[in-house]
């Protein structure tokens, strides 16, 4: 499917620059009609060379309807998340006009890319890429599809059937029969975590049917084992007690001798002798 | 050391003094020599003078049997902080101009002492650069053994959540905690106990001028790394920072040798720098580089040796200091970013990262409130203190046994914290370097207890500053500052090498971001985060009291200097409150230790003492021209262990003799080695004078005057001191003041101030311990005592 898309981009950029030409050849200026509807607000035109030229132009419009169409479709993917699912294509459409606009060099060795990316401070076309460029980055789309990920979403469709089943009886009947089911999804998942990242759709799939066993269905594990813990770490801490109570009882503390020198003693001999030295 | 008499009979405990001998060695027959001695004394041959303040000798006589019959022994007393132990020995920070050293610096030439100095900056750049590596290599080896034994245990408890018997994985823990520390322990029990604790305040004291045994050497800093490496892996509430301080130090203090004793290799350079005054110099700039390679603050490094070491500002040596921190902190940067795999992304100026604060108005007034807060933490720090009193524990397998019991509490009581901690956290999406357990927290969760416990202090720490608001609930923070607190306590007499900043900034930013969460609920601007830095720097300087240089160190961690007012109100209020309750926690060390330490002034109240009567006396003094069999009584009299003796002279109508010079214990040990005798040198003319090459060689480990045999024949010949005494001495009058004396001792880093008359004759010496014995206590002027260790 992927290389269809290819295929029909591809045919499409062509089919642009076949009109463009033709527009091109046609008239070669068609910049003052257009800038005429806006004349309200900007009177003058600007001299040709400043203008940007019809190709161009015809390229900004199949950005904007690409744009908009990729927008739509994330809009609409949101909440539960399916962006990688359901917009990849229109992204890769966007991304080639974008590249066509950015790289590619039209008829007469003419390039848009300084006329539409970067020749205000606003730079429109660029910031609204560049936008959407990131948050494309971080759905994490352009991670692999590999066996692990059908297998993952297989064990997944699974268990979300198992949850569906039992879901109005028991909650601990449901525990019960989707644990073999649910421990496999999350050992799989937490193995396609640890090997690369993965996408938003995979990411946010297993969340929910995380939440969905332990908090709604109360599935967590139980603590059931604060006796032995109990008795293991209360004897831990019963052992310095031992420990220090025999040091204290065996051993004392060093003792210090006392070289006793204290001021009051040196009085008393200078009082017996003040101020007179001799050599003995 | 001071020429300090002892008025007691030692004889008497003949089996006590034995006890000692690691300190002062013995010797075969130890009464023998006193007796020689004591006979001298009696017949007056006029060999030595001793010159007391007292007119007749029979007086003497009377006051030494009365002074025998009243104490009878010497007299014991438990040990405690107001005592000041006698082993302990000054440095020789005075330059002796002796005549050979005037002839050594005649013959240097201009381009000598060029030389000289770029060799000072070549020792500083390598001290920076190896005490950088050191740093590093201690950081790379903590994470990589912490992560294989962290992922160990949380595979073992992600196992037996699901299967049952997570009592097993406490086990599990409690034996991988005490395997490390056992190791650690062992070796810094075994090998070098001087290598315990954070080593601070034994580099505060040798830079104050205080010779502590094996301080610097070799193998202290391999014990020091390897014990920092084992306590810190080992899971006890202990940092890694501290210890970079003393290692710096080791560091510099070899370098600059240029020799290794422990390996016997020299290298034959930096020979010039064999003294206590220039390795003095060196040291401090290791101390600055090794904190600068701990928090990443080059100019914090700086200003703590200044503030801690330094008895006087010499600009040169501050530039070199400032060089040596600064290689070693880009040094550490350099290399971890290769390790972390991002070459040129130097993001780890130091082993602990703060992370980057963002600045805001509002920390400066949210701040000020929190300073109040600060006075709990000061009075917890009361019982932190109390703790390093009531130690029984002195052997070392005892010790050995002591620390690895805390290991298993230290484990144990996480562990049991954590089991039953309620509070559950939403994973957050990058904490790849954290490690997270979920134990009993629903799916995509994880225990907010477990980020705290089980994970290395230095990451605990980050996460307290930087997670999100609501991270943590009060309850979780409650219980680990106090268990925390406790446990770092506990943790800080053991006899394993660590440092006490690290356990200080985590209570402290728990303990902010408890305050900063419970501001947050009346009012919604307040980042606990940044409530977490403030109490972070209040107990830590609640704890180390330093005050510049903290400051400093912690503007530089943080990097931003905006926070550099809120730190300091925070820093100068927990002093103020600190200091009202206790000392500071090296203070209170070094008083532990019983160390001769000379504080910045002398105490307030002391004008009225004089030198007459802080000085020593009487002094045993040396003629210009000794007799050898006198010189190697004095130097082997173990009752009189004198460091310093005055060289006097008589002059020409007889009875008066006059002070000429000083001499050293170590230079006499040296000249009789090398049988520098007046006999000697008429018969053979050919014999190489001595060079000051000589004193050097034999530094820092003087040989004990037991190892040089002196023949009979030999003893009867004669010694001329002249040209190796220091002809020039400071000497005062009798009538100067304590703070005088102390300023001179403090400033010139002095070691024997010879009290003399208007005459110029001896009357006694002042050393570190008469001064260090005055202190201002609770009820005014206080003595210490001076004891035998």
């Amino acid at each position: 499917q992927g290389k269809n898309t290819k295929y029909s981009v591809l045919l499409l950029a062509l089919l642009t620059l076949n009109t463009i030409y033709m527009v091109q050849a046609d008239s070669p200026n068609p910049a003052p009609d257009m800038s005429s509807l806006f004349s309200t607000s900007l009177m003058s035109s600007f001299p040709e060379d400043l203008e940007i030229s019809g190709y161009c132009k015809e390229l900004l419009f199949f950005f904007k309807q690409r744009y908009v169409t990729f927008v739509d479709c994330l809009i609409l993917a949101a909440r539960p998340v399916k962006v990688c699912q359901n917009c990849s294509s229109s992204y890769s459409r966007l991304q080639d006009i974008y590249r066509n606009i950015s790289d590619q060099v039209g008829p007469g060795n003419e390039s848009c890319r300084d006329s539409l990316l970067s020749s205000d401070r606003l730079m429109v076309v660029y910031q609204l890429y560049s936008n959407l460029q990131d948050l494309w980055t971080s759905s994490n789309c352009e991670s692999n599809l590999t066996n692990d990920t059908l297998n993952f979403l297989s064990t997944l469709n699974q268990t979300l059937t198992c949850f569906e089943k039992y879901q109005l009886g028991n909650h601990t009947e449901l525990c019960k029969s989707c644990k073999k089911m649910y421990g496999d999804v999350n050992k799989l998942y937490g193995r396609m975590e640890k090997n690369d990242t993965m996408c938003i759709d995979l990411e946010d799939a297993m969340n929910m049917t995380r939440r969905l066993w332990s908090k709604n269905f109360n599935c967590s594990l139980p603590r059931d084992e604060t006796v032995p813990v109990l008795a293991v770490s209360s004897f831990m801490l019963f052992l310095p007690v031992i420990f220090y109570l025999s040091s204290f009882l065996h051993s004392e503390q060093k003792k210090r001798k006392l070289i006793h020198r204290s001021l009051l003693d040196r009085y008393s001999i200078k009082a017996a002798g003040d101020g007179i030295f001799s050599v003995r | 050391m001071a020429n300090i008499t002892k008025k007691v009979s030692w004889s008497s405990r003949p089996d006590e003094t034995g006890a000692t001998g690691e300190t002062t060695p013995l010797l075969n027959g130890s009464e023998q020599p006193r007796h020689s001695r004591q006979v001298e004394l009696m017949s007056g041959e006029g060999a030595i003078f001793h010159i007391g303040r007292h007119g007749a000798g029979d007086l003497e006589e009377e006051m030494t049997t009365e002074e025998v019959k009243s104490e009878g022994r010497p007299k014991e007393i438990p040990h405690n902080e107001k005592l000041l132990s006698l082993k302990f020995e000054s440095l020789d920070y005075d330059n002796i101009e002796n005549q050979l050293f005037l002839d050594e610096e005649r013959r240097m030439s201009y381009m000598g002492f060029r030389c000289l100095e770029i060799s000072r900056w070549v020792i500083c750049a390598l001290i920076g650069f190896l005490t950088g590596l050191i740093a590093c290599f201690i950081d790379i080896v903590v994470e990589q053994v912490a992560k294989v034994k962290y992922n160990v245990i949380k595979e073992n408890i992600e196992t037996f959540t699901e299967a049952g018997g997570l009592s097993i994985s406490l086990i599990l823990w409690a034996v991988l905690n005490c395997s490390f520390v056992i190791v650690g322990a062992i070796l810094v029990a075994f090998f070098e106990p001087i290598a315990a604790g954070s080593g601070i305040p034994q580099i505060k004291c040798y830079l104050n001028g205080v010779k502590i045994p094996r301080v610097v050497r070799l193998k202290t800093l391999v014990v020091k790394v390897c014990g920092v490496i084992c306590s810190v892996v080992g899971g006890l509430a202990v940092g890694k920072e501290g210890p970079m301080i003393h290692s710096g130090g080791v560091v510099a203090a070899g370098v600059s040798q240029g020799r290794s004793t422990s390996l016997k290799r020299d290298f034959k350079i930096f020979e010039y720098f064999r003294r206590d005054t220039e390795k003095r110099d060196f040291v401090s700039a290791g101390a600055a580089a090794g904190v600068s390679a701990a928090f990443g603050a080059p100019v914090g490094g700086v200003l703590f040796s200044l503030e801690e070491g330094a008895s006087f500002w010499n600009q040169m040596l501050t530039w070199r200091i400032f060089f040596a921190s600064m290689i070693s902190t880009f040094t550490l940067n350099f290399v971890l970013s290769v390790y972390h795999k991002k070459p040129g992304e130097l993001s780890n100026p130091g082993l602990i990262n703060f992370g980057r604060f963002e600045s805001d108005v509002g920390d400066f007034f949210t701040s000020i409130f929190h300073s109040s807060t600060v006075l709990q933490a000061e009075l917890l720090l009361c019982l932190m203190s109390a703790v390093l009193f009531c130690r029984y524990v002195h052997r070392p397998c005892l010790q050995v046994m002591e620390a690895t019991l805390v290991a298993a509490v230290t484990a144990a009581v996480s562990f049991t914290m954590i089991y039953f901690s309620n509070d559950c956290q939403p994973l957050a999406p990058d904490n790849t370097e954290v490690y997270q357990l979920q134990l009993f927290c629903a799916d995509g969760e994880y225990n907010s207890m477990a980020t705290a416990f089980f994970n290395t202090p230095e990451k605990s720490v980050t996460s307290l500053f930087h997670d999100q608001p609501g991270t943590y609930n009060p309850l979780t923070l409650g219980l680990f500052t106090l268990t925390y607190f406790f446990l770092a306590c506990w943790t800080y007499g053991l006899a394993v090498s660590a440092g006490v900043f690290i356990p200080s900034l985590l209570i402290g930013a728990a303990w902010g971001r408890l305050c900063g969460i419970l501001l947050f609920w009346c009012s919604t601007w307040a980042d606990p985060g940044k409530y977490a830095l403030i109490g972070a720097a209040a107990q830590l300087g609640g704890i180390v009291r330093m005050t510049l240089s903290l400051t400093v160190i912690l503007v530089e961690a943080t990097g931003n200097v905006t926070y550099g007012l809120p730190i300091m109100l925070v820093l100068m209020t927990s002093k103020i409150v600190g200091d009202y309750f206790q000392e500071g926690l090296y203070d209170i060390h070094i008083k532990l230790q019983s160390v001769p330490f000379l504080h910045w002034e002398a105490p307030a109240t002391s004008h009225w003492l004089t030198a007459r009567e802080v000085m020593s006396s009487p002094v045993t003094c040396l003629n210009k021209i000794e007799k050898v069999g006198t010189i190697v009584d004095i130097l082997s009299n173990t009752s009189t262990n004198h460091n310093g003796f005055p060289v006097v002279v008589q002059v020409m109508e007889g009875d008066v003799v006059i002070l000429c010079g000083l001499i050293l214990r170590s230079q006499l040990i040296v000249l009789l080695k090398h049988k520098v005798f007046v006999e000697l040198a008429r018969s053979r003319l050919t014999q190489r004078k001595l060079l000051l090459k000589d004193f050097r060689d034999a530094y820092p480990r003087f040989p004990p005057i037991q190892s040089i045999h002196v023949s009979q024949d030999e003893r009867e010949c004669m010694m001329d001191l002249t040209e190796f005494m220091n002809p020039t001495p400071y000497t005062v009058p009798q009538e100067t003041s304590l703070p005088r004396v102390f300023k001179l001792f403090r400033a010139l880093g002095l070691r024997h101030l010879v009290v003399v008359d208007d005459e110029n004759r001896v009357v006694g010496l002042v050393s570190r311990k008469d001064l260090a014995r005055y202190h201002l206590g609770k009820h005014g002027l206080e003595e210490l005592h001076l004891a035998q260790t």
